[in-house]
């Protein structure tokens, strides 16, 4: 009797096992369909891998560049109160336009798409969405923020939040969920995100699930674009 | 004893059977977990040619922008033992830093939008309806953008204050009608807001008022207040 029961709950363990298997791989395998062995694709593949590394060559090169035009820069400047004015300005300015990495204090939040499927809710509304992150990028910048990124790209003034199919683009580079979303800043205002009724809690009515953490040693990475105006020109 | 044995031979077999099973299980799980959507892997054709345009333009726009600093670097060598052109030299620089960061009245190619609330409308224009057109025209690559003539920098919020009673631009109230200008590619900037999903069709749908004008001289005020950090090294 005692044995019997015992080999019904084996089986059913075994059984119970083998469906999670068998569905695991059947997930794993229609994803991996999607990895087409077509050629043309393949093609596109390698194409845009050495553009990237054509693209990340030139970026070092452009550092470098920049690194000698400071140390240029200084040496026309020195022992000329003037000049120095202008330098630091400039050094100032590109630091708020994004044209440098920064550090300082502030709060890296997290959005992710629920976990947890709750049917009770509409499915859309507990994936984040576009508008989503760019309302927590504009409730930042309401708090104080001096600098923001979206997943390590630097926002900028030219900077869009957009879906493109399943993906959000920043600065033409997709993104995807979890987004961390880092802002320096004083970090007791920047908080206010998280307080009771605040933006974040709005989003986790949703279903979406939020994150907020001070941190005192943030760093955000450089715009890794180009700022240049082609239509728009100073009135003298 | 025999009995017992063999029931403990089949209990290791067991057991052991289960953690391979659930070893491979997690090991699924984890294959799924990392399968990256932005990955190229993952795309299909139009997808990929897509990102690869993506790519060659950001390529493109990156190597004018290095010659430009190749070029500035030698200037710099030339002139930087001279007092005056090393001083024309960072005047000019600064003023183009002025310029792309917004403390500067620019003109040029664009497009002005007005907006205004309607009793054809069910409620008034919010906050999020503006921060919506602003989002699409620097997608559509607007170079300069104000709203009632507060200009749009890189940490401007558009908010609204109290009970939707109005809305805030750095920190600024402004009222109905919304006028937007946009300094950028005129036809890039009208076909973000127009059409399908367009935000300007879509307010236009909900009854309010809303026009959009080209025009090859318009002109953007500067941000009026200082621009300062406190917290960013």
């Amino acid at each position: 009797m005692n044995k019997k029961i015992e080999s019904i709950i084996l089986g059913i363990m075994c059984l119970i096992l083998t469906y999670g298997i068998s569905v695991q791989i059947k997930t794993v395998n229609s994803i991996n369909s999607n990895l087409s062995t077509n050629a043309i694709e393949n093609d596109l593949r390698d194409q845009i891998l050495k553009t990237k590394e054509k693209y990340d060559n030139i970026f070092s090169s452009m550092e470098k560049e920049q690194e000698m035009i400071e140390k240029e820069r200084e040496k026309a400047t020195n022992n000329n109160q003037e000049l120095e004015d202008y330098e630091k300005q400039i050094k100032e300015k590109s630091k708020m336009l994004g044209l440098t990495e920064i550090t300082g204090p502030g709060v890296i939040v997290t959005l992710k798409d629920s976990t947890n499927a709750n049917s009770s809710l509409d499915i859309s509304s507990q994936l984040v969405h576009d508008f989503d992150v760019l309302s927590v990028v504009n409730e930042l910048k309401n708090a104080g923020a001096e600098a923001i990124s979206i997943n390590d790209n630097r926002i900028v003034s030219t900077t869009s939040i957009l879906c493109s199919g399943n993906v959000i683009e920043v600065n033409n580079q997709k993104v995807g969920t979890p987004f961390e979303i880092k802002a320096i800043g004083l970090p007791e205002q920047l908080a206010a995100l998280s307080r009771p009724g605040g933006y974040l809690s709005k989003l986790e009515q949703y279903g979406i699930e939020t994150e907020l953490e001070k941190n005192n040693n943030i760093t955000i990475p450089k715009y890794a674009g180009a700022l240049n105006f082609k239509y728009a020109q100073t009135i003298k | 004893m025999k009995i017992k044995k063999d029931k403990l031979i089949l209990s290791i077999v067991i057991g052991l059977s289960c953690f391979v099973l659930a070893v491979v299980m997690s090991m699924q799980f984890k294959v799924v977990q990392q399968t990256d959507i932005t990955s190229i892997e993952t795309m299909r054709e139009t997808e990929l040619r897509t990102e690869l345009s993506n790519w060659k333009n950001k390529y493109n726009e990156l190597s004018e922008e290095y010659n430009q600093l190749v070029e500035k670097r030698k200037e710099y060598q030339e002139k930087s033992q001279d007092d005056t052109e090393a001083s024309e030299l960072l005047k000019s620089e600064l003023e183009n830093i002025d310029m792309l960061i917004g403390k500067t009245d620019v003109i040029g190619n664009g497009i002005i939008v007005t907006i205004d609330n309607s009793e054809n409308a069910d409620t008034d224009i919010i906050a999020d309806d503006l921060l919506l057109i602003v989002n699409s025209l620097k997608d559509a690559g607007a170079e300069a953008i104000s709203i009632n003539e507060k200009r749009i920098v890189n940490m401007t919020d558009i908010v609204e204050i109290g009970n939707n009673s109005f809305i805030q631009v750095n920190g600024e109230r402004i009222l109905a009608p919304y006028s937007i200008k946009a300094i950028g590619e005129e036809t890039y900037l009208k076909s973000a807001l127009l059409g399908n999903g367009g935000q300007l069709d879509e307010l236009k749908k909900l009854g309010f008022y809303t026009d959009i004008q080209q025009n090859d001289k318009v002109e953007i005020k500067k941000y009026e207040k200082d621009m300062f950090t406190k917290y960013i090294e």
